[in-house]
């Protein structure tokens, strides 16, 4: 033992460090959380130095999964939220991905001020978010907004985009969706790149029309790039927060399950610790599970590049 | 099967000033002829090639395949199979998914195009790799994968844009057989791109050399090495290289040190009308040797000898005029002579030698 040390303290004393981080960051709330999500914990309960009173909370077992997962008004409608999230999450990131597709094979073809094109559909991406979701929002108000000016001076309906309805979880997608595609174009591009010119030029000889060189030649050569990138747009955007609470707030018709646990964590009559964290701990369980069948997907079809 | 035509063909890349990449390219090929375009890199070759390819454009003169003018048609419509130098093999297919996409695009019934596969496979010893996809094959495999490729189609053409430079030398000579072999059995008019000149030599019926976009000369490997049109051709075709030299013309013909060539009445005659001091004289490595000590000859001395077994080139330096000139010399490979030694060349049949203008470096002997 005392050899091995002798023999490797400089590599543990190197990642020490980034395991001490990682654990006060990560590790240890974890725990925490996950140890809360079995107690009662609540405003009411935790300890509090300012008035003296000692920490009351207790073990309850399961009772909050069980609450939780009956999918009961009072703990946030698990399911119904749930489906919002997922259709949220998809629809969002079928959006940037299909978008960013499109810009990139745009911005693929030679032509005059690509390099001006390209810093210009970066842009939404260097802006910070809640500057465009502000400027978002002025665009989508219902009074004075630019949209339902326009609407309403081609006498169409100028509906409230971000008010009590559904309408209001598309209007958050058409935000995400402006946020997000420049990332998605950018990886997009990178991975046109790198397809080597001459399997289009063989694929041509061959007699594939433009389409069918598409098909055969850019979405297979895409693929690892689109796997990795769809995957992260799916965990990013599933646990999106600010875009969402920038633009609606605590708006039931654009809750997702973190907005939900932010707000049981931060707002209410009495903040519910131990709901928000089993919404923690079940968010990152559904995740876990998204990730496993995807890899596992993805290894069947075999990486080829 | 089809014959094909450069008629005047340029192409000209934007620039300043534009690059004429391919420059006024007269050459037609016969059907089922064997074709090579040799020539150093930049020198328009590959160009000419994806040029008939479709994959260039024809900015001036025009194309055609078959007597028909395909100048303006896409690759689609020429009828015509690549084979590339990084052979473009599709990554995420199969080796017999690559060789049968084309007609699968064709739209082939699927028992055809199996069939077709296999019979292409069995041609190339590939059977046993159809499943296999790109990456788990060795160069060589994936280059007759390429070749099956072309093979399948039974195109009226196949261009080949220097298949064999990404192999290793073994292979690339053995290879090189094949393809002459497999071209010889198909009959399909085949046209080549290599800068390796034994490979040109070697490979095609004709050989077409050029230089800076312009066709230097096409004939047969034959008359390219034992009539060069230009110092050019001389200098490229051969190796090692054709001794070239600028040497002062006389009477009797060309001076060297210690040895003057007598030249034929014709070549002297051209010389004296075109009133030239000099010439340009080439002589082959293999067309000079080893003088005895009573012969006239020029005063070599030896700076390196290079031992190929059956043969040796010696490498020397002659006096000519005031400067030191480079020659080689074939000699026999058991008894070379040694480094710093002193020796006589001569050459072996005065018939053998190759004069060219000095400026314009045009063919003067007949």
């Amino acid at each position: 033992m005392r050899a091995f040390l002798a023999r490797h303290w400089y590599a543990y004393a190197m990642v020490l460090p980034v395991v001490v981080v990682v654990g006060a960051l990560v590790l240890l709330p974890l725990a925490q959380g996950l140890y809360f999500t079995f107690t009662n914990i609540n405003e009411a309960t935790i300890a509090n130095p300012v008035l003296d009173r000692p920490a009351s909370y207790e073990f309850v077992g399961l009772d909050n999964y069980v609450n939780v997962l009956t999918g009961g008004e009072s703990y946030g409608a698990f399911w119904s939220t749930l489906g919002r999230t997922l259709i949220w999450t998809f629809g969002c990131v079928l959006a940037h991905y299909a978008i960013g597709l499109g810009l990139a094979l745009l911005l693929n073809r030679r032509m005059r001020f690509r390099g001006l094109y390209r810093v210009l559909l970066i842009l939404p991406w260097a802006v910070p978010p809640f500057i465009s979701v502000f400027a978002w929002r002025y665009l989508f108000n219902s009074q004075f907004g630019i949209i339902n000016q326009a609407l309403g001076a081609l006498g169409l309906p100028t509906p409230v985009w971000l008010g009590q309805s559904d309408l209001a979880l598309f209007s958050v997608m058409v935000i995400n969706t402006w946020l997000g595609v420049p990332f998605m174009m950018v990886t997009l591009l990178g991975g046109l790149q790198s397809i080597p010119r001459e399997l289009y030029e063989a694929a041509e000889m061959d007699g594939a029309s433009a389409w069918q060189r598409f098909r055969d030649i850019t979405l297979p050569g895409l693929r690892s790039v689109s796997s990795t990138v769809v995957l992260l747009g799916v965990i990013w955007t599933f646990n999106l927060f600010h875009v969402i609470f920038l633009s609606t707030g605590q708006n039931p018709h654009t809750r997702i399950l973190v907005t939900y646990s932010f707000e049981r964590f931060f707002s209410g009559a009495s903040r519910d610790y131990a709901v928000a964290s089993t919404y923690g701990v079940l968010i990152l369980s559904l995740l876990l599970v998204f990730v496993t069948i995807y890899r596992r997907a993805m290894r069947r079809q075999g990486e080829v590049w | 099967m089809a014959e094909v035509a450069y008629v005047n063909a340029s192409r000209v890349f934007p620039g300043t000033p534009p690059v004429r990449a391919v420059d006024n390219l007269e050459l037609s090929v016969a059907d089922g002829e064997f074709l090579v375009l040799v020539g150093p890199s930049g020198s328009g070759k590959s160009t000419a090639l994806r040029m008939l390819a479709g994959l260039e454009d024809v900015d001036e003169g025009a194309i055609t395949i078959g007597g028909k003018d395909v100048t303006n048609t896409p690759p689609k419509g020429r009828d015509i199979a690549m084979v590339f130098q990084s052979y473009a093999l599709y990554p995420h297919m199969t080796v017999a998914e690559n060789m049968g996409f084309a007609l699968k695009l064709r739209g082939v019934p699927k028992a055809q195009i199996r069939e077709k596969v296999a019979e292409a496979a069995r041609m190339l010893d590939l059977t046993k790799y159809l499943d296999r996809k790109p990456k788990a094959l060795s160069g060589g495999q994936r280059q007759r994968v390429a070749m099956g490729r072309a093979i399948v189609r039974e195109p009226s053409v196949f261009l080949m844009d220097e298949p064999l430079s990404n192999l290793d030398a073994k292979l690339r000579v053995e290879t090189r057989a094949n393809i002459a072999a497999l071209q010889q059995r198909l009959g399909t008019t085949t046209i080549y791109v290599t800068h390796d000149q034994v490979e040109a030599m070697t490979m095609g019926h004709r050989v077409a050399v050029l230089k800076d976009g312009v066709l230097q000369q096409c004939a047969s490997p034959r008359e390219l090495y034992d009539r060069p049109a230009n110092a050019f051709v001389a200098s490229f075709i051969g190796s090692p290289a054709m001794n070239l030299k600028t040497v002062p013309l006389t009477a009797e013909g060309a001076r060297l040190d210690g040895l003057v060539v007598p030249l034929s009445r014709a070549a002297l005659d051209g010389a004296a009308a075109e009133g030239l001091s000099e010439v340009t004289f080439g002589v082959r490595p293999e067309s000079l040797r080893l003088a005895s000590a009573d012969e006239d000859g020029m005063e070599m001395t030896v700076e390196l000898v290079e031992e190929l077994g059956a043969d040796a080139y010696v490498y020397g330096s002659v006096r000519i005029g005031e400067h030191p000139e480079r020659f080689i010399v074939r000699v026999d490979g058991r008894t070379p002579p040694a480094f710093g030694q002193q020796v006589k060349v001569t050459l072996r049949d005065a018939d053998e030698v190759h004069l060219f203008h000095p400026e314009t470096g045009l063919r003067l002997s007949a």
